[in-house]
């Protein structure tokens, strides 16, 4: 708790005709004991040094800058005590406009109703300082450093060398007997390096060489993960190895496992498993290697819309079927529950589907062009490949591949929708439509090769069988289908499991230039998070926060919805449903304490009083018609904040009445702020959070969605007191969205002042 | 399912590499070449579709499309691809595939595209005008004699035995097979093209053939129209200038030959209009003949020009074009110089380079159908077909 607090302000990022020394007057007023020392500075950011003179000399054990925003200027504001800001640039000066919408003339003094902005930010900050703690430490006295990769492909042997050449030691997993993976089955492949044209030796020989000669790695074959539990830096992996299980302690891991072909029965409709003359590009690249592609016509079909219409056709009359054959079971009556049946432990549901295809199409094109353009160049153009493709998607530099697989005689392309594969006993018939040779026609081939379909081993299996309370699982992947993909749009290899990344085709299907820079960016993070957990704090989105989570125990109900709801699964339980948080999963969001009913979470800086405290702060007047209404606006400082800061530095002003409070997330807003702000008076509240839904853009997956959620029982409780609830409202802004911020608050402000002012305000 | 079962033909692709079209295979197919043409139709556009053919070896296709013929090689679609693709070039490799094998004997088509084959066929003509000279030389009991003190060409090269039975013969055999590949191409465009509706009144061939003899030839707009591009811009002069000069001088020179010609023979049956050659130098006849030949120089100059101007990034000049410039360049050389030394009186000079100019006219001619210069008679026919039924 900040008891000697300085308060400086920063005249350059102020102005607007604010009177500071009236502001200052105010502070000295209320704060006198609380604030010993008040500085104005013309430019503030010149005179860092003497704001650490006065901690040092005053034993000031808080700072608030007034003036700048938040996001300006941090490096030159680091002090060793707690620090806050009143961004009275954006918020009240440069984002004012009078209540009838008008701006003020520049160079005159500021209205009353600034001012009065103006020092309720102030006092906001002041007493978000009093209500603050600077954090203590929960950093780990030796995080072990130790890399655990799970795969032992092209990407998890890179991943390997790179950890171990960066000075951490590696635990390498393997499911076969053999390192080396898919690349052990492909001639050659598409490029590494600039300048990006032509195939490109694998040496994956090499690679595994490298990795087997290293004294830092330690290699487990036919191996798989049986448990992992604890957190980041100080991780215990149980392995199934064929000698028995085994136990190694690990600071953080790099999933690396890779894919598995897509089942055959998926292009059954093409020919695939049924003719001799049909295989997929894998097999294809299997056989050519062993040199037994001996076809002199050849065509390669990308355009699978044959299969996927028959999948199609086939999943509609499953539906039909299951909905039939439960309304049977609804109608037939209910069968009695066996007695001391056990609860069936977690089953693995295999998440393939025909979508893999899709998904994988860059992947297949670029393996096409690079398959059909070596056997055309092996036969001196002998061999004839047809590419017929529905979309050539190629991705980035790769183009310049695709350029150079295509300067070949025997390798000829069109666009074409394939509608009939046909062996004739002889040679197979593939029907085309549509084409750019400007008529449908058939080709007779020797030889037709269909796309793979790259499966997530995560699709079939799960592979870090987590010690977690919310199960051995990454959660949610079926949302993408399988894929450990990152979930996040700003940050690669993350998974939802802290400490845990996830590298190559396990992530997302891609070539082996992605997977190469795949696996230096998860073995970056994997060092990051060890790293971070040393010195406890967080590593991403919050990077170098040092708080976390603390519970008051005592009052602890467990209800078990932090547990439930952490995205991350940081918390885990005891038998009688007790959080036991772990820091190092922790990402800081403030999830947990938004969800919790007795508030017994809180971080040192950021907890559910002082928050509370701020909104109380507000002078909130009683005469709605004179002096208009008050809004809280609760911003998602990720997305809608900044949103926020860019408008105004625009030139997109706002209504005066409402006054803004970063939070977190939208997830960590507590159902009691909002009751503080209705008790206090407050005519409305906007809660301004991202995005969510399908391209959802929170960086802890789901808070503004959790909020709308939430949002539905805070209407209820406002309904029963006689509070509309319509004055609680929840909206999207994403962080490029300054242009609708004008729009959204004063639109909000009109329909308030429509409503009249809130019941509660005369009490 | 497909009517038609398509054979690729890669061997054919080749061909049209080794023609002029080696960059056929970067083309992807995004048809800016279609858009970037000025003379392209709305419907089926060239060359996209050309270069799609061309990849896939189709050689019927491209053998009976009038399309290649439509193109008047201004090199927009090069300048604007954005693979490299010269798809000018191409549309040019196509043309030299169908000078190669439209009509027999195959053997001279083979001769007449490569640079290998120029000896034989250089040959041909110059034993043939060897033994002429010789037997004649054994007949006159000189080989480089004179009369009055005067050269006179004709003491060896005898008009009515040796050059004009030849030259006649080799004009019509040229012709027929000429006209023999019209019909083919006629027939081959007929079979490659969907009846297209036309409307409005339907115009006789002759009026089509008219008016396209003024807009390819009498007026050259088509040149014009086809550098009014997005790219070139402006129209490039020594393009439509030159290949107009050459037009001229060659018509001029046909012209001067079919008058003496007629003269010469008309002249054994009404003996009042015999003429005596050579033509004295103020003979009206012959100052067309010489104007005809300064014109045919200057155009040869220009396109010459142009062509080693050419940037090579987008176009670039193929062994028809340099062969078709290049025996031009040789029959007026030596026409000129043949009278020059003649005039001069350097009579071992003159009889030896008027003996060069008989072997590359002859040239000229006799391989027409397979050289560069067969466009007058396959560009007039394809150019004929596709406004017939509507196109172009």
């Amino acid at each position: 708790m900040a008891t000697k607090i300085g308060v400086y302000f920063d005249a350059a990022n102020i102005g607007g005709g604010l009177d500071i020394d009236v502001l200052e007057e105010g502070l000295k007023k209320k704060f006198s004991s609380e604030c010993p020392v008040v500085k104005k500075f013309a430019v503030l950011a010149d005179n860092a040094d003497a704001i650490r003179a006065d901690i040092e000399a005053e034993g000031l054990d808080g700072v608030l800058i007034v003036g700048p925003s938040p996001r300006q200027d941090v490096e030159i504001y680091r002090f060793p005590v707690l620090t806050e800001y009143v961004n009275l640039r954006m918020h009240a000066v440069l984002s004012y406009e009078e209540p009838d919408g008008s701006h003020p003339e520049p160079g005159k003094p500021a209205s009353s109703l600034l001012q009065q902005i103006a020092t309720d930010y102030i006092n906001m900050g002041v007493v978000k300082l009093l209500k603050g703690n600077l954090p203590d430490s929960a950093a780990l006295e030796n995080g072990v450093h130790r890399i655990l990769v799970v795969g032992g492909g092209f990407t998890g042997l890179t991943a390997a060398n790179e950890a171990a050449k960066s000075g951490y030691e590696v635990v390498l997993v393997e499911k076969t007997d053999v390192l080396g993976g898919a690349c052990n089955n492909i001639p050659t492949a598409s490029p590494l390096h600039s300048p990006w044209e032509d195939k490109e030796a694998v040496d994956i020989a090499g690679r595994i060489a490298q990795v087997k000669s290293n004294s830092k790695i330690q290699i487990f074959m036919s191996s798989t993960v049986a448990k992992l539990e604890g957190q980041p830096g100080e991780y215990k992996v149980t392995l199934n190895t064929p000698k028995g299980e085994e136990t190694l302690e690990v600071g953080s891991a790099v999933v690396a496992c890779g894919w598995t072909a897509l089942d055959s029965k998926y292009l059954e409709s093409m020919g695939l498993g049924v003719s001799p003359r049909v295989m997929t590009s894998a097999e294809f690249g299997k056989k050519f290697l062993a040199g037994q592609i001996d076809a002199r016509r050849i065509a390669f079909v990308l355009d699978t819309t044959i299969a996927e219409e028959v999948m199609l056709k086939q999943e509609a009359e499953e539906k039909a079927a299951a909905e039939a054959a439960a309304q049977e079971a609804a109608e037939a009556p209910a069968a009695p529950e066996e007695e001391g049946a056990e609860k069936p432990g977690y089953v693995k549901q295999s998440l393939e589907t025909i979508n893999h295809l899709r998904y994988s199409n860059a992947v297949n094109a670029v393996g096409m062009l690079r398959l059909a353009n070596e056997v055309c160049e092996k036969s001196n153009d002998v061999t004839q490949c047809y590419v017929l493709y529905k979309d050539m998607v190629v991705p980035g530099i790769l183009e310049r591949f695709y350029k150079k697989m295509q300067d070949r005689l025997g390798l000829m392309m069109t666009k074409a929708e394939v509608t009939g594969i046909k062996d004739t006993g002889d040679h197979v018939v593939v029907s085309c439509e549509k084409t750019l040779l400007g008529m449908d026609f058939d080709l007779d081939c020797d030889l037709v090769v269909l796309p793979t379909g790259l499966v997530p081993v995560s699709a079939k299996e799960a592979i870090m069988q987590f010690q977690y309370r919310q199960g051995p699982e990454f959660p949610d992947l079926e949302l993408f289908d399988g894929y450990l993909d990152s979930n996040y749009i700003c940050f690669p290899y993350e998974t939802r499991r802290t400490g845990v990344y996830a590298a190559g085709c396990v992530r997302q299907p891609m070539t082996l230039d992605g997977c190469l820079l795949d696996a230096r960016g998860a073995v970056l993070k994997a060092i990051q998070a060890i790293e971070c957990a040393e010195h406890g704090v967080a590593v991403h989105p919050r990077s170098g926060d040092h708080t976390y989570p603390v519970f008051n125990f005592v009052r602890c109900t467990q209800c078990k919805r932090c547990t439930e709801e952490c995205p991350f699964g940081a918390l885990d339980d005891d038998e009688k449903g007790t959080p036991k948080p772990n820091p190092g999963r922790c990402r800081r969001c403030g999830t947990c304490f938004g969800a919790c009913p007795e508030r017994v979470i809180s971080f040192a800086n950021y907890n559910i009083d002082q928050i509370g405290s701020m909104i109380r702060e507000v002078n909130v007047p009683k005469d709605f018609k004179a002096e208009g209404p008050r809004i809280l606006i609760l911003a998602c400082e990720n997305d809608a904040y900044p949103a926020l800061d860019m408008a105004a530095m625009q030139g997109h002003t706002w209504s005066p009445y409402v006054r803004i409070i970063p939070v977190r997330c939208l997830g960590s807003v507590n159902a009691i702020w909002i009751s503080d702000a209705m008790s206090k008076g407050y005519d409305g509240v906007m809660l301004l959070g991202c995005k969510y839904g399908d391209d959802y853009q929170c960086h802890f997956v789901k808070g503004s969605e959790l909020c709308a959620r939430r949002k539905v029982n805070i209407a209820e409780t406002l309904n029963r007191l006689g509070v509309q609830p319509e004055r609680v409202e929840l909206f999207e802004l994403a962080i490029d969205e300054a242009d609708r911020v004008t729009d959204m608050i004063d639109g909000f402000v009109k329909t308030i002042e429509e409503m009249g002012p809130n019941p509660f305000k005369a009490m | 399912m497909a009517k038609v079962t398509l054979t690729p033909d890669s061997g054919f692709t080749r061909e049209l590499m080794e023609a002029g079209g080696e960059s056929l295979k970067k083309c992807y197919q995004c048809a800016t070449c279609s858009v970037a043409c000025p003379m392209a139709p709305a419907n089926q556009p060239y060359p996209r579709k050309e270069m799609v053919w061309a990849s896939w070896g189709q050689k019927d296709k491209l053998m009976s499309d009038p399309d290649i013929w439509l193109c008047h090689n201004c090199g927009n679609c090069a300048e604007l691809c954005p693979r490299g693709a010269k798809p000018a070039d191409v549309m040019s490799a196509a043309r030299n595939v169908v000078y190669k094998n439209l009509v027999g004997p195959a053997k001279f088509g083979e001769w007449m595209s490569s640079p290998k084959g120029l000896p034989i066929l250089f040959l041909i003509p110059a034993l043939l005008w060897f033994i002429v000279w010789a037997i004649r030389a054994a007949c006159v009991g000189e080989w480089f004699p004179r009369v009055d003190g005067h050269i006179v060409f004709g003491r060896i090269f005898f008009g009515d035995y040796t050059i004009d039975p030849i030259f006649m013969l080799t004009f019509f055999t040229a012709l027929y097979i000429l006209i023999k590949g019209c019909i083919k191409l006629w027939k081959q465009f007929s079979k490659g093209t969907d009846k297209v509706l036309t409307l409005g009144p339907k115009k006789p061939w002759y009026v089509h053939l008219v008016c396209m003899l003024w807009e390819e030839i009498g007026s050259h707009k088509k040149f014009e129209e086809c550098e009014m591009g997005p790219k070139t811009g402006q129209p490039e002069n020594s393009r439509k200038t030159g290949h107009m000069c050459m037009i001229v001088g060659f018509v001029a020179l046909a012209f001067v030959t079919a008058v003496v010609a007629f003269l010469h023979w008309g002249g054994y049956v009404f003996p009042a209009i015999f003429m005596h050659t050579p033509m004295h130098l103020y003979n009206p006849i012959k100052i067309i003949a010489n104007v005809g030949a300064i014109a045919l120089l200057a155009g040869l100059v220009m396109l010459t020009l142009r062509r080693k101007r050419l940037n090579v990034k987008f176009t670039s000049s193929n062994y028809h074009d340099w062969y078709l410039l290049g025996i031009i360049w040789a029959v007026t050389l030596t026409g000129i110089f043949a009278q020059v030394f003649r005039l001069a009186d350097a009579v071992h000079c003159a009889f030896v380079v008027y003996y060069l100019h008989l072997v590359f006219v002859w040239m000229l001619f006799a391989y027409l159908p397979w050289s560069k210069l067969g466009h007058l008679a396959y560009r007039t026919t394809a150019l004929l077909f596709t406004r017939m039924y509507g196109r172009g």
